[in-house]
């Protein structure tokens, strides 16, 4: 049984159908990635999972129970930790509290969250050096660092990243995806991504999204070798005609 | 010279009212992004609260005091759920003018049980006061500086120091993302108008021994109290303090110095002058928001 399993969602902000009956699923333990380009639906779809937008209709079942329509505080502390588009580190906090506070689904004295939150450091060293800067200081990396360390002290089953690679350096891209491939040994990741090659060299399993549907979805050396879906969804080169 | 400390010690105890009704003003805003007007409201109910159980049932002033003040606590809880959360989805103006509505309520609601008659509430202590040099302390205005200088020290440990006040702070900047996180945002904001009911009460209750406990008491103090965030930097506490003790200090030294009818005005002059000059208030854009 797959850890995340969605079934013909579909989402409608007013008149406009977002998502229009999409259907995929996540197994446990895997990188699963959603790409598309902007307007497809990716950031509607992984909000629809964390709760933040209400369905129209369809299903989602994480761990074998369905959370479709239930609040994202209740989804939090399920397991599903969303990592949403833009980091959203709160300004006026330091990075630490920051990332101390992402344990709120679950019942910590402050002491254990502080050193929890010393842990992370081991995995994000850019960042420790900031502990005790505020937010609204750091730079557009950093600021992805510390949203990602903020989403993994919820210590959740499933992590929703949504788009950690946009406006950022390809070096910092790079670093971030680092973080990514060192995440996925102990947390099942569903990543949404527009830089599809970066989405596709850390995932198991992908699926092209294409306004409000699901229409293609396969093991990255399938996508990535597929001309013509390279050409209209991944932002690949067309092949030059011969 | 003499006068010039008397004068300072009477506007900072008077400052430190507004600073109450302020930093309630400033909690509930940075919460709910709106501006509860009838947080002047809190500070008169309580002053009558005090009444009903010090003056009328003559109960000792010590339990009167925190029945008043628990009896604001649940007037903020009910506040919260009858006057913001049922409109927490919608634009900030219907909530606004639901305050609004709340205030005329309360201070009506006080005015068909107690009549225009203002009423006397005594202070806290039966010696007046102590003379201290040259200058006279006068015993509720030592209360009302004492217990300010209390709660800010408690609002600054409670917001910086305790993960429930970094809650409170990730709520009041993005609730979305706070709610994601697993934080209950509805329960934040209702802590925060209780909280801020308690401070409201709580000023109002000190300053009541001052003026007289009168419906109108509590608009008078509201509207200091609002000019005071404004010249402090709308949204800051520490603005909030500072703006409420300046305004008070202000008003004292116009009062004493240029003419005593036109108290009031001094205030509002000075508020005035903030809008013009500096609209952004003395701590506004310290702390730049990043998108």
């Amino acid at each position: 049984m797959p850890l995340l399993e969605v079934r013909n969602l579909v989402v409608r902000y007013g008149e406009i159908e977002a998502l229009r009956g999409v259907s995929f699923s996540v197994e446990e333990g895997k990188v699963v990635t959603l790409l598309g380009a902007n307007g497809a639906g990716k950031s509607t779809t992984l909000r629809a999972i964390s709760g933040l937008t209400k369905p129209a209709s369809g299903e989602i079942v994480f761990d074998g129970e369905p959370i479709s329509g239930l609040g994202p505080e209740t989804i939090v502390r399920r397991g599903i930790s969303h990592v949403p588009e833009g980091r959203r580190v709160f300004p006026g906090l330091t990075v630490k509290e920051n990332i101390m506070l992402g344990a709120s689904n679950r019942r910590a004295p402050k002491a254990q969250l502080s050193r929890e939150a010393d842990a992370m450091f081991d995995l994000f060293p850019d960042i420790r050096k900031f502990s005790n800067a505020l937010g609204w200081t750091l730079s557009g990396g950093q600021l992805q660092m510390v949203a990602v360390a903020r989403g993994l002290m919820a210590k959740p089953k499933l992590l929703l990243l949504d788009e950690p690679s946009l406006g950022l350096a390809p070096v910092i891209v790079q670093a971030v995806f680092r973080i990514i491939s060192e995440i996925r040994r102990s947390t099942t990741v569903l990543l949404v991504e527009q830089n599809a090659r970066m989405g596709l060299s850390v995932a198991d399993y992908g699926y092209v999204l294409e306004t409000g549907r699901i229409v293609l979805g396969g093991k990255p050396d399938e996508l990535w070798g597929n001309e013509a879906i390279r050409a209209a969804y991944l932002g690949g080169h067309a092949k030059v005609p011969a | 010279m003499d006068l010039v400390l008397q004068l300072l010690f009477t506007g900072i105890g008077i400052g430190a009212v507004y600073a109450l009704v302020a930093l309630g003003f400033v909690l509930i805003f940075r919460a709910t992004n709106v501006v509860n007007f009838a947080q002047g409201e809190f500070s008169m109910v309580a002053a009558y609260l005090m009444v009903v159980f010090a003056v009328d049932l003559g109960w000792p002033y010590w339990l009167s005091f925190l029945i008043a003040l628990a009896g604001m606590a649940l007037l903020g809880m009910i506040f919260n759920l009858g006057v913001y959360y049922p409109l927490r989805h919608r634009s900030y103006l219907p909530v606004i003018i639901a305050t609004i509505g709340a205030s005329i309520l309360l201070a009506n609601s006080v005015l068909a049980i107690y009549g225009p008659q203002p009423q006397v509430l005594q202070g806290w202590f039966e010696t007046p006061g102590i003379q201290l040099g040259p200058v006279y302390l006068d015993s509720q205005y030592l209360l009302i500086i004492a217990v300010t200088i209390a709660l800010v020290i408690f609002n600054y440990w409670f917001f910086e120091h305790t993960l429930l006040g970094k809650k409170l702070q990730a709520t009041s900047q993005d609730k979305e993302m706070a709610s994601l996180l697993g934080i209950s945002v509805s329960t934040m904001i209702m802590i925060t108008f209780i909280y801020s009911a308690v401070l409201g009460g709580l000023a109002g209750i000190l300053v009541a021994p001052i003026l007289f406990v009168s419906i109108q008491m509590g608009s008078t103090i509201a509207l200091k109290a609002f000019a005071a965030t404004i010249i402090g930097g709308f949204g800051d506490v520490a603005g909030a303090i500072i703006g409420g003790l300046a305004l008070g200090v202000i008003e004292t030294f116009g009062a004493a110095y240029i003419s005593v009818p036109y108290k009031d005005g001094f205030a509002f002059l000075v508020l005035v002058a903030f809008l013009i000059f500096r609209p952004q208030g003395i701590f506004g854009e310290r702390v730049a928001e990043k998108a």
